[in-house]
């Protein structure tokens, strides 16, 4: 089965926002709560980069095993996803990721977080596919309607990839080799350690 | 091509030669420092010190952590504990203290009312911190999540509590020297004889216990609000849930001792904390030192 992968392609990206809109708008996203965000470097100076960044969905990820209540778990394509009607919102997830994906909605009983929201890879969740409450909860299911992640699918410059790990990362060592730069993947020795 | 246009082209050039000149002389940086020299190391290395941070430090010591240790170390803390007493309860007994030789009055109706606070709240921040401990035993949801609830309630009130407690006992808490001699002896829990016991007002098992459930519980207020409100650094966000667990897991098991000492080790113990009145002869026995009035 093909393993879901996001890469981002630094030297593409133009920090438009444009994913982070597209995710916002697309898979009702609770208020407050950016399920990814772009990080700029040197901004308005020579070196200027920027990257974009949500949940990766790890190989082995730390979520999944600080979880004390395994809310959290691993689709067998690689997608992570959480169970929002197990979720206690103790934010153990939040402290354990590396790339700060977890998010938490605020305005529960006395302030508490509620349910810890994340990049679904626009999987949906584990309520039913296409239902209300998936919908409600989790967002979209473009996977299951065979589209890539509305972040990707929305990027103008084609520079956050995401997808079968075999085919994005091919187009990006294409890429890498006509331009003769750029040849690694921001974030990949982490999330995915050669796996 | 006419003379005048030879020369207006003449002095273009040579101002803008002049310019670039300039350019390169003030500008140098810029020339040098072009994107395609910044090497794509150093802008990894610049996404990684921003977006991963010190993931290093505690959040790999905490994902070590957090998935088997903690759970272990609650699991025999509420576990061996119960186990030892049940033992020592059947090999060497309670121990009980008539009250025909008098009565001490030892506990004031204030105390007891801020113990009695203390008591309550502290069980439940207990039980429901062992409720998210084992949360996967319960399937998570709205059972661990409402336990989360009552756990910030509850500590909401004993942070209230507890520092009032602190004020009233901590006259009597101070370590004394003969605290060690009560150590050696384990406080005579090991023997049925009735010697009296190197103890003040309170022994050095009841001292440990009140230090470590007011400071400790301090502690546990500080680091337990940064879980809560997230308001940190996420740094400093996992070394609090380290040290919450860690301590928590402290604080069971001094709960679990006091517990059983005061509910089944020594009889009358419990009525002592509602009337106030302990018995002479367990005074003179287990607080030796303590000189009432």
């Amino acid at each position: 089965m093909a393993r879901m992968k996001f890469l981002c392609d630094v030297e593409r990206c133009i920090d438009c926002n444009g994913c982070v809109i597209a995710c916002k708008e697309g898979n009702n996203v609770p208020v407050g709560v950016n399920r990814r965000r772009v990080i700029t470097i040197n901004e308005g100076r020579p070196g200027e980069r920027s990257v974009s960044i949500s949940c990766m969905h790890c190989s082995d990820a730390p979520c999944i095993a600080v979880c004390p209540v395994k809310a959290i778990y691993q689709r067998e394509d690689g997608i992570v996803l959480v169970n929002k009607d197990i979720c206690i919102g103790c934010g153990y997830c939040f402290m354990a990721c590396p790339f700060g994906a977890p998010q938490f909605p605020s305005g529960q009983v006395f302030g508490a977080r509620g349910a810890m929201d994340k990049c679904t890879f626009c999987a949906g969740g584990p309520a039913e596919t296409f239902s209300e409450k998936e919908r409600k909860l989790y967002g979209q299911n473009r996977i299951a309607e065979g589209k890539p992640p509305l972040c990707a699918a929305m990027c103008s410059t084609k520079a956050l990839l995401a997808g079968d790990a075999d085919v994005i990362s091919d187009i990006f060592r294409k890429r890498a080799f006509q331009r003769g730069s750029g040849a690694g993947a921001w974030g990949w020795d982490k999330a995915y350690g050669g796996k | 091509m006419n003379k005048s246009s030879i020369g207006i082209c003449a002095v273009f050039l040579a101002l803008s030669s002049l310019a670039a000149a300039a350019g390169a002389v003030f500008c140098q940086d810029q020339f040098l420092f072009s994107p395609g020299h910044e090497s794509i190391t150093v802008a990894f290395r610049q996404f990684s010190s921003l977006i991963v941070g010190d993931w290093q430090h505690y959040g790999r010591l905490f994902i070590t952590w957090q998935p088997a240790l903690f759970r272990q170390i609650f699991f025999w803390t509420i576990v061996s504990l119960p186990l030892v007493f049940l033992l020592h309860y059947l090999s060497i007994g309670p121990k009980s203290f008539s009250h025909q030789k008098g009565e001490v009055f030892y506990f004031g109706v204030f105390s007891r009312i801020v113990h009695w606070i203390a008591a309550v709240f502290f069980s439940l921040l207990v039980l429901t911190g062992l409720t998210m401990v084992f949360g996967k035993l319960f399937g998570g949801g709205a059972f661990v999540r409402s336990a989360r609830y009552i756990h910030i309630i509850s500590a909401l009130i004993f942070a209230v509590d507890a520092p009032i407690m602190f004020l009233i006992w901590v006259k009597d808490m101070l370590p004394m020297p003969y605290d060690l001699k009560w150590f050696l002896i384990m406080g005579g829990y090991l023997s049925r004889a009735k010697r009296p016991v190197p103890a003040g007002r309170f022994n050095a098992g009841q001292k440990i216990w009140f230090w470590l459930s007011t400071l400790g519980g301090g502690f546990m207020a500080w680091t337990g609000y940064q879980m809560f409100s997230f308001d940190v650094q996420t740094e400093a966000l996992r070394f609090a849930a380290i040290v919450h667990n860690f301590l928590g897991a402290a604080l069971a098991g001094f709960f679990i001792i006091h517990l059983y000492m005061s509910l089944f080790a020594i009889k009358g113990s419990l009525q002592s904390m509602l009337t106030g009145y302990k018995s002479l002869e367990e005074v003179e026995i287990l607080h030796s030192r303590y000189k009432a009035g």
